[in-house]
């Protein structure tokens, strides 16, 4: 593209970050009350809201599995979410794969063992995609779970790079995903530094595989410090409720 | 981050001590000889006989659950001959945020008569039922039981339409076209 350069001889991207910084990230656990768990979060302008329902009894009682939990999961991206206004937010090939994706990135998360034969329903929908929005998703899900009480092993956190001019990029936008480079998401257990999502579209050379996984890993672990703090703050508020009624 | 003296507020993914020192117990799990945290909440200590419990829980403790012996409210959602399917909406005085499945057994409407017991005359769909849990019973249904005076239909709409009005401890009349339908009536005490 003429006059649009991904990554400027300086160093500096289009928006002005160096190629290892996140966007700025907002996030906020609890939103809705009839919820049983909810979370909003920013990734600059990427914006994904997600409610954990359950775990309760199957809607669907030949799905029930006797040994674990039964995870639901629904993807959807708003009509308005993206420049061009989408015909179909949900149910189309795209969102099925995202929601299986984020369904089997969490069945490797929760201890499914404690929650025979119930269901547990996600429902995740971005409100504005500007690249990324599938980690986004996933950080979204977590910071919701963890709101709803469900036990989990650790953190999931998520994040996406790419790849130009030899340099690996953090948590790309849209441009940059658009520009045709390749994008690798990932998502792992901070502790225990487990990959439970690994997905890469585009040709990389495996030269270079380890450059983008090492930032991609430091990305989730960047975002991991985020969602930590969220909940901590989250929990301290009701903390200290309680004290005072008591 | 420590709170006040040693109340600590933990978080899924963290790691509380060994397992030789510790057992794991609700909130956590164990792995490669440590406790970590699978909940967000408040880390507690409990001594045990021969080695300390860690369990993390929660301030909104408030999931209810019937156990045998609770009274509990109910609505019928199907009838046949041998029994009538309900779905349990509260126990005692605390509404469920998820409705469970129960059955009330032909033989468990009353305690007097089991065998000339029909059911059609003592429930209907839709109506609101008082009664108590026997058993967990299988593994899908609760097992409940109205053979009791201060147990069995408390609100029930008739054919018409209209709330019926109890009339006798089997009978119930709707105040609009005074019809009379059999059902298995509370003796409802104020309380």
């Amino acid at each position: 593209m003429a006059g649009l350069e991904i990554l400027s001889p300086e160093g500096l991207r289009l928006d002005g970050r160096r190629s290892h910084e996140l966007r700025k990230i907002v996030c906020k656990a609890g939103v809705f009350s009839k919820a049983d768990g909810s979370a909003y979060i920013e990734m600059g302008n990427t914006k994904a809201l997600a409610t954990v329902y359950g775990p309760h009894e199957p809607t669907n009682k030949s799905k029930a599995l006797h040994d674990k939990v039964l995870l639901n999961c629904q993807f959807g991206m708003a009509t308005f979410s993206t420049g061009e206004r989408k015909r179909k937010p949900r149910g189309d090939r795209k969102s099925t794969e995202l929601s299986m994706i984020i369904r089997r990135t969490f069945e490797a998360a929760i201890l499914t063992e404690l929650y025979p034969r119930s269901q547990i329903d996600i429902f995740v929908q971005v409100l504005q995609a500007d690249g990324s929005n599938q980690s986004a998703c996933i950080n979204a899900v977590t910071l919701a779970l963890i709101d709803a009480g469900i036990p989990m092993k650790d953190y999931v956190s998520a994040s996406t790079v790419s790849f130009v001019n030899d340099t690996p990029l953090m948590d790309i936008n849209y441009l940059e995903e658009s520009s045709g480079g390749p994008k690798l998401s990932l998502a792992i257990l901070p502790k225990s530094e487990k990959i439970v999502l690994f997905q890469m579209d585009s040709r990389l050379h495996m030269d270079n595989m380890e450059k983008v996984l090492n930032l991609a890993v430091k990305g989730c672990k960047d975002i991991y410090t985020l969602l930590r703090r969220t909940i901590t703050e989250k929990a301290e508020e009701a903390s200290q409720f309680v004290s005072l009624t008591q | 981050m420590a709170l006040d003296g040693d109340v600590t507020i933990v978080v899924p993914g963290e790691r509380l001590g060994s397992l030789e020192q510790f057992a794991a117990g609700n909130g956590t799990y164990s792995r490669h000889g440590y406790v970590y945290s699978s909940l967000a909440g408040l880390k507690h200590v409990v001594q045990g006989q021969e080695k300390q419990t860690i369990s993390v829980m929660r301030e909104e403790q408030e999931s209810v659950v019937p156990g045998v012996g609770s009274v509990v409210t109910c609505k019928v959602t199907s009838v046949n001959p041998r029994f009538c399917k309900v779905s349990i909406l509260g126990v005692d005085s605390t509404a469920l945020k998820e409705p469970f499945r129960g059955i009330i057994r032909k033989e468990d409407v009353r305690a007097t008569e089991k065998d000339r017991v029909e059911i059609y005359k003592c429930f209907r769909p839709g109506d609101i039922v008082v009664a108590k849990v026997m058993s967990l019973g299988d593994a899908l249904s609760y097992q409940l039981s109205t053979a009791d005076n201060s147990l069995g239909v408390v609100f029930a709409k008739s054919e018409a339409g209209a709330t019926m009005v109890p009339i006798s401890w089997c009978e119930m009349q709707c105040p609009k076209t005074m019809a009379k339908e059999s059902r298995k009536v509370a003796k409802v005490q104020s309380q």
